[in-house]
């Protein structure tokens, strides 16, 4: 870049945890008017830390923050949006029962206790803003009723609501569809038109060298160094970033499909407002395969693997397990018959966050015999098993005794699959496997799961992420509007004819 | 776990708690001193009264009693992730029914399995309307706690009441007393009962399949359900245990305390015990072997209070005390989310 004074400089910060932690170690950045600066990073790299400096979430140890050359600390998120800058997280900061509109107004609502909220100009205002950016969510469903990628749309848009002058993007499309992540890019390429400066944080190199402009690495609490993203390669930054070359390609030796283990016939099933969510879906899954369920997120995806999981009631059809008709059966049942189910949730529904790895190890299996000692929990026997997960999967956590919140998001999804593996299932379903999992993580599991189907297991993956189901799948589905739009095989579909079906285009049959 | 790592994870909320007490004693005595006495006697003379004598502690003891059981009721439901605020009404009935049931069969079993059956009786309906209606059990088990007063009120005056005495209910027969500890007090073997009550539900909580449930329940209850854990049934289970041994209190509160064993008028020595549960369980961090030194403490403010008026200040100002005192340990549950508050904004 020239040298022009940077809109914002991050100078030498240098932030130390309570507990000692040295998250940065003397970073410095600059952006500039106008650009999208990409942060990447491994999960843990410091990134988020950093962007929390800068947002007056957290004091740093040491370092300056200067903003159009006049140095600046904020004392709060609302300092910093005063500033004109805006943040969105990687977790929503939205009020789940409140509607779009509620959401993107509170706190803008005006300043007496007992002012008026006009509701109707902000509407006004807000569609306006939205027809500007061809950027549309629904401005009166309670946003919990909406999907993640919905509710994200929320988030960036209440932060435009605020006339933010430099947007801050932590991880923004961990939870996108394809699709979805397009419409972003459009979205922030109209912003950076209007001279916006946009931060985007992120670990996937392939958007990175999309979207921004310039890239800085960071690992490990310090700067690698920032590049020119036209005169880098995803090659160039995955080494700076990991330190070593990634192995991005997963090896999948050629397999034949042994006997149909999983089956589903005509399921109907309902959505949370009473919409048919899963439409008349049949499909099988058999020993040694990977079945995968690719398509726009909130087509019913996650209806789908509560049904089968037990957790949703089935409104037609039939489920089998190996011939057995297991339609309607509770959780328990299922795993005791051979079923395990990676969920789409790990922080709310998949392991309970308060509770120790040990504790988490057992959950779903705490019935078993293997952890019980007459009337009382064998604690020994569970220690063990949750060393043998923590050991086999390579877990970094502080120890078996540590709170599953202490773990970075990688560790804590690797304990899912490593607790969901020791059912010893015939039968795994994987929702969203590696969402907002670092690469060594997302690398590890996505080879465990191809494992498990070398080891003639039936393994049932249902991703939003669609690299990862063309990846690693045998036959692969394509859900729209709670119906496959096809069942095609990944290795001869072409993108073109995904693009179309995602679309609610319906393909040609395949084998 | 192993039980070193056990006693550390113990240490920090002790240690807090321990700091809530100091702070609100010296607030309480600050306000003595405001109010024209003398607070370094009154002090005194409320150790003195708590654990000056053999005599004294044992009526500590015995005041303390009631409220680890209470405490506990509280305790579970909020492991439970329940506010579960229906002690009160269960003291009564746990009471009522070890009157009842000992009048024909006279051995104190019996008058102890009446207390944490018809405990549990009275703790259902908010647990079925929770579990099936929604209904919040804040609401209902206040609700609850006024039909109990007068439901109990009216079953002790008009159909257990004492011919010989009007004041009180038909007292426990003495075949069905609880064997006392220390002579000329109130220390019964309803002590041990209680702590061994605190012992058996933390084995229950923390080291069988349903306490695994019920804590899993009340920590996420959308992944206790993925874990095969029906959350609706640990609630159940966490109003009927609570309900038990929020009885046991009532009852052990008839059954050991001398002179009258029975229930006196107005329910005056089976009431409070409920409420003041809630601090108790607040005070030892909603675990049943803190309760039991939170339900000591609290014993002892109680045992101590009467020594303390001997020195000129007057029984209201002994309750002003207490509250402080109880506000001051109630903090740390504040304190603690004061921290996770500032720990997520630092993480």
């Amino acid at each position: 870049m020239e040298e022009r004074t940077p809109v914002l400089e991050m100078r030498d910060i240098v932030k130390v945890y309570p507990d000692g932690t040295k998250a940065l170690k003397g970073v410095t950045i600059k952006v500039y008017e106008g650009e999208i600066l990409g942060l990447l990073g491994e999960n843990g790299a410091g990134k988020t830390t950093l962007m929390k400096v800068l947002f007056g979430m957290l004091k740093p140890t040491r370092g300056k923050i200067f903003l159009r050359g006049k140095e600046v600390r904020f004392k709060s998120p609302a300092d910093a949006i005063a500033n004109g800058i805006g943040m969105v997280h990687q977790h929503f900061t939205l009020v789940e029962v409140f509607n779009a509109l509620e959401n993107i107004i509170l706190g803008m609502e005006g300043h007496g206790i007992f002012s008026k909220i006009d509701v109707e100009n902000a509407r006004k205002k807000l569609q306006k803003l939205m027809d500007e950016l061809n950027f549309q969510v629904p401005l009166d469903v309670p946003v919990e009723n909406l999907p993640v990628g919905v509710q994200q749309r929320i988030e960036i848009l209440k932060m435009l609501y605020r006339d933010v002058d430099i947007l801050i993007l932590d991880e923004p499309t961990a939870v996108l569809t394809p699709i979805e992540v397009k419409e972003l890019f459009a979205v922030l390429r109209k912003l950076k038109e209007r001279g916006k400066t946009i931060i985007f944080i992120s670990h996937k190199l392939n958007e990175v060298m999309e979207i921004t402009d310039r890239v800085t690495v960071i690992r490990k609490g310090e700067v690698v160094g920032t590049v020119k993203t036209s005169e880098a390669t995803p090659q160039l930054l995955a080494r700076m970033m990991v330190g070593r070359d990634v192995v991005l390609r997963i090896e999948k030796p050629p397999k034949e499909p042994g006997e149909v283990i999983f089956r589903v016939e005509d399921l109907w099933v309902k959505g949370d407002r009473g919409e048919e969510a899963v439409r008349g879906l049949t499909f099988e899954v058999r020993a040694g395969e990977i079945f995968g369920i690719a398509g726009v997120e909130g087509n019913g995806q996650s209806e789908l693997i509560e049904a089968i999981t037990g957790l949703r009631k089935i409104e037609k059809g039939r489920v089998y397990l190996k011939g057995v008709d297991i339609t309607g059966k509770k959780p328990r049942e299922l795993y005791d018959l051979g079923i395990a189910h990676i969920p789409e949730d790990r922080t709310h529904m998949g392991l309970i966050l308060e509770m120790s790895v040990m504790e988490n190890s057992i959950l779903g299996m705490h019935w078993r015999k293997e952890f019980s000692r007459g009337f009382l929990l064998d604690w020994g026997r569970v220690e063990a098993h949750a060393r043998e997960l923590v050991e086999e999967f390579e877990i970094s956590a502080p120890g078996t005794k540590a709170p599953v919140k202490s773990l970075s998001g990688g560790n804590q999804q690797k304990l899912i699959v490593a607790r969901e593996v020791s059912k010893r299932p015939e039968f795994i379903i994987a929702a969203q496997p590696t969402r907002g999992v670092d690469v060594a993580s997302t690398e590890y599991i996505r080879n465990y799961l191809v494992k498990l189907r070398n080891e003639n297991k039936a393994v049932l993956l249902v991703s939003a992420d669609l690299d990862e189901v063309l990846q690693l799948s045998d036959r692969m589905a394509i859900m729209y509007e709670g119906q496959f739009m096809g069942i095609v095989n990944p290795e001869e579909v072409t993108e073109e004819q995904i693009g179309l079906m995602m679309g609610g285009v319906k393909g040609e049959p395949q084998k | 776990m192993s039980l070193k790592n056990e006693l550390r994870s113990y240490l920090k909320p002790l240690g807090e708690s321990v700091l809530a007490i100091l702070i609100g004693a010296f607030i309480g005595a600050v306000v003595l001193w405001l109010s024209g006495y003398d607070a370094i006697a009154a002090y005194k003379a409320l150790i003195q009264g708590s654990f000056g004598s053999l005599g004294n502690f044992a009526e500590t003891l015995s005041k303390s009693t009631p409220l680890i059981l209470t405490a506990i009721t509280f305790a579970i439901g909020a492991r439970t992730g329940l506010f579960n605020i229906g002690a009160e009404g269960a003291v009564y009935f746990g009471a009522i029914a070890a009157v009842a049931v000992t009048q024909n069969l006279r051995n104190p079993v019996s008058g102890i399995l009446a207390g944490l059956l018809v405990g549990a009786l009275w703790m259902l309906p908010a647990a079925v309307l929770k579990v099936y209606r929604g209904v919040h059990e804040v609401i209902s088990t206040i609700m609850f706690n006024w039909i109990a007063f007068y439901l109990a009120s009216w079953l002790a005056l008009e159909v257990y009441e004492n011919p010989m005495n009007p004041n009180s209910t038909l007292p426990i027969p003495p075949g069905a007393r609880l064997p006392l500890l220390v002579k000329n007090s109130t220390l019964s073997l309803g002590f041990v009962i209680a702590l061994f009550t605190a012992v058996v539900v933390y084995i229950l909580m923390w080291h069988t399949k349903l306490g695994y449930e019920l804590r899993t329940s009340g920590l996420n209850s959308k992944a206790a359900e993925y874990g095969g854990i029906n959350p609706k049934v640990a609630m159940l289970w966490s109003f009927v245990i609570g309900g038990m041994t929020a009885g046991l209190a009532g009852a052990l509160q008839v059954m050991g305390v001398p002179p009258s064993y029975s229930i006196s008028q107005g329910l005056a020595n089976v009431y409070g015990y409920g409420f003041d549960g809630i601090g108790v369980s607040l005070v030892g961090r909603n675990h049943p072997l803190g309760v039991i030194f939170a339900g000591i403490l609290f014993g002892a403010l109680n045992a101590g209070a009467t020594q303390m008026q001997q020195t000129g200040v007057p029984l209201e100002m002994v309750k002003v005390i207490e509250g402080i005192i109880i506000v001051a340990v109630a903090v740390p549950g504040l304190l603690d989310m004061f921290l996770k508050l500032f720990r997520r904004d630092r993480a």
